[in-house]
């Protein structure tokens, strides 16, 4: 049981949270830990969508 | 009537309703004390859909951590703590694969937690064991800080009515009040009041809080930025010499990644997987629970605010700092309903805990004792371990507190060293039972190693990280260049895991079978015949039997048998097996 590279879209979390991290260090940080956490469903929807096309 | 017992009032009929509403979960089911067998107590039956999964794993997210951990972090330290949030949505996100994945590993072999698994995949049931004495030893501390949040909210909140020595036996007493008889559907609808009372109590203390002090978030950032900077970025307040270790961007992200591993393979986090209905109400979670996450920013700012209401808390205080603001600006009856939102918040994540304390036990340690193994008697054997390890809990806190304490340092990354273990030996055969387990054992012993001696963070990055390095290295080495294993013969379909298609299974049972009537148990001789069954059909079909009651075997989507006593009549039914 296949290529699925919508799977990709699970990765933005950790873009955002691990990657973006040394660069991104109101409170600016604060707002990017929100802004990150609001997206990740997003991110999670689209590989939802496309395996579900 | 005094604020203390009007406080006290609240809480006391919310702990009795919260009994009570873990009792009704089972009514009509069979899954209390005498029916169900041990898949209908431990994984719901494994027919939770989306919406009780989402309150479950919610549920379990938010521990009496969030209401007083993360606001003495936000009090002491700042941005580090936003880490918890980090990690839940990296985690939440690795769900929507690591989920179905482990999900349907389960369903097809019939099994009931990662121990089982472990003991699956690498054909040996003492390593399943082995696990299951592992994982209690680093769950049993995350019972006590239950245990212990609960005492210190309780005590809070009725002003002092309730001494902590009473809340910890009350948070012992509700939890297995429910735990015993309900199991994981019990607990998925006490979360059900949980996550109503944390949504509504975070919900109006965000607004009400800075509104109350400072006017608004506009002012209460003016003055963190013009008086606390170091608040606001990383390594945060209090780091270098003297200090506690530097909590800096590079451990920031080995926490987050560490931690975002673990909790996928987490005890309780399994529970509420394996208790899902298919694959796609996990997928579906994953997606919704990210956005739960952003309520635990409301105690880290919190945390953050009480540094101008309440100054100079320090050690222990600081976890009271959001409460020291709920008590201070907050009318009785809602300090109540706050208190209640949060030994909640204690109570779910402990009756999992529990649960699956229980569950490793009665399947994968008791049955290696002659008499222990099957049916009802396993089933049993796992309510009396839940019991015995709430008890357990229960009398180190009142007896030798900082013991469990100081092993709950190692817990979390201690439980990570099975991720190897477990991930990595479902997807790939070349994992030997040799390679997993030094690998384990070096993990575990490097990563005791560093936190006992007061060197995590290691170099700036998360000891759990680097033993996990460390074992991986190990694992893989001893794998490919260790002593050959006798080989095992099952097939690859057996041994691994896969991620189950989306949408409507188009290959409902790659096991399909074609049996003619075969004799199972002896107690009460049944015999069993399908055109289509998968193992765990069988595995029911043994369990029942074993339990003397022999008549009816799961039935669902992807299985369905018939039981019947030989030449009288026949039984069916769908999911019949939980009547057994």
């Amino acid at each position: 049981n296949m290529k699925r590279p919508h799977l990709a879209w699970l990765a933005v979390p950790f873009v955002l949270f691990v990657g973006a991290l040394p660069l991104v260090n109101v409170p600016f940080l604060l707002v990017w830990c929100a802004g990150a956490t609001l997206v990740t469903p997003l991110a999670v929807w689209l590989a939802w969508r496309g395996d579900h096309r | 009537m005094s604020a203390s017992a009007v406080a006290t009032g609240v809480f006391a009929v919310s702990m009795v309703a919260t009994v009570a509403l873990g009792l009704l979960a089972v009514r009509g089911r069979g899954g209390g004390g005498g029916g169900g067998g041990l898949a209908e107590w431990s994984v719901g039956g494994r027919s939770l859909g989306t919406v009780f999964i989402w309150v479950l794993m919610a549920g379990e997210g938010y521990t009496s951590f969030s209401y007083l951990g993360a606001a003495g972090w936000g009090y002491s330290y700042g941005a580090p703590v936003m880490y918890v949030v980090a990690y839940m949505t990296c985690g939440y996100a690795l769900g929507y694969v690591v989920g179905p994945l482990l999900w349907d590993y389960a369903r097809r072999h019939g099994l009931v937690g990662i121990t089982d698994m472990v003991a699956h995949r690498y054909g040996r049931p003492w390593l399943g064991a082995a696990v299951a004495v592992l994982a209690t030893v680093f769950l049993l501390p995350y019972i006590q800080l239950q245990i212990t949040g609960m005492g210190v909210v309780v005590t809070t909140v009725t002003y002092g009515a309730v001494p902590p020595g009473w809340a910890y036996f009350v948070a012992f007493a509700v939890t297995t009040g429910f735990v015993v008889v309900s199991g994981l559907r019990g607990s998925a609808w006490v979360s059900v009041l949980k996550d109503v009372l944390v949504i509504g109590t975070l919900g109006f203390l965000a607004v009400y809080v800075p509104l109350h002090y400072f006017g608004g978030y506009g002012e209460l950032f003016d003055r963190l930025v013009a008086e606390r900077p170091q608040w606001l970025t990383l390594p945060g307040h209090g780091a270098g010499p003297g200090g506690r270790g530097e909590l800096g961007t590079a451990w920031f992200a080995s926490t987050t990644v560490l931690n975002a591993l673990t909790v996928v393979i987490f005890p309780t986090t399994v529970a509420g997987y394996l208790g899902a209905r298919d694959a796609d109400a996990l997928r579906r979670n994953a997606m919704l629970l990210p956005a739960y996450n952003v309520l635990l920013f409301v105690p880290m700012l919190l945390g953050m605010a009480a540094l101008f209401v309440v100054p100079g808390l320090a050690g222990a205080d600081t976890n009271l700092a959001l409460f020291a603001l709920v008590v201070d600006s907050l009318p009785a009856w809602a300090v109540g309903l706050v208190g209640v939102a949060a030994a909640l918040s204690s109570i779910v994540p402990m009756a999992v805990f529990m649960l699956v304390i229980g569950t490793m036990w009665g399947r994968s340690v008791l049955p290696l004792v002659p008499g222990w193994g099957a049916g009802e008697r396993q089933k049993r054997a796992s309510q009396t371990v839940v019991v015995i390890a709430g008890a357990v809990a229960l009398v180190m806190t009142y007896v030798a507190p900082n013991t469990l304490v100081r092993l709950s340092l190692v817990s979390y990354e201690g439980m990570a060293q099975l991720v190897p273990m477990l991930l990595l030996g479902l997807v790939w055969r070349g994992l030997t039972t040799a390679g997993a387990v030094s690998g384990l054992a070096a993990g575990v012993g490097l990563v005791c190693a560093l936190v006992f001696t007061g060197n995590d963070p290691v170099w700036g990055v998360n000891a759990g990280m680097a033993a996990l390095a460390v074992n991986l290295a190990v694992a893989l080495a001893v794998s490919r260049l260790g002593p050959r294993e006798a080989a095992d013969e099952r097939p690859d379909e057996e041994v691994l895991a896969r991620d189950p298609l989306p949408g409507p299974d188009p290959d409902p049972d790659p096991y399909r079978l074609s049996v003619g009537p075969v004799s199972i148990g002896d107690k009460w001789p049944v015999s069993y015949e399908s055109s289509c069954e998968s193992s765990y059909a069988r595995s029911c079909a043994n369990s029942c039997a074993g339990e003397g009651r022999g008549r009816s075997v799961w039935l669902g989507n992807e299985a369905a048998a018939v039981a019947r006593r030989p030449s009288s009549e026949t039984w069916s039914g769908r999911r019949g097996c939980r009547r057994c």
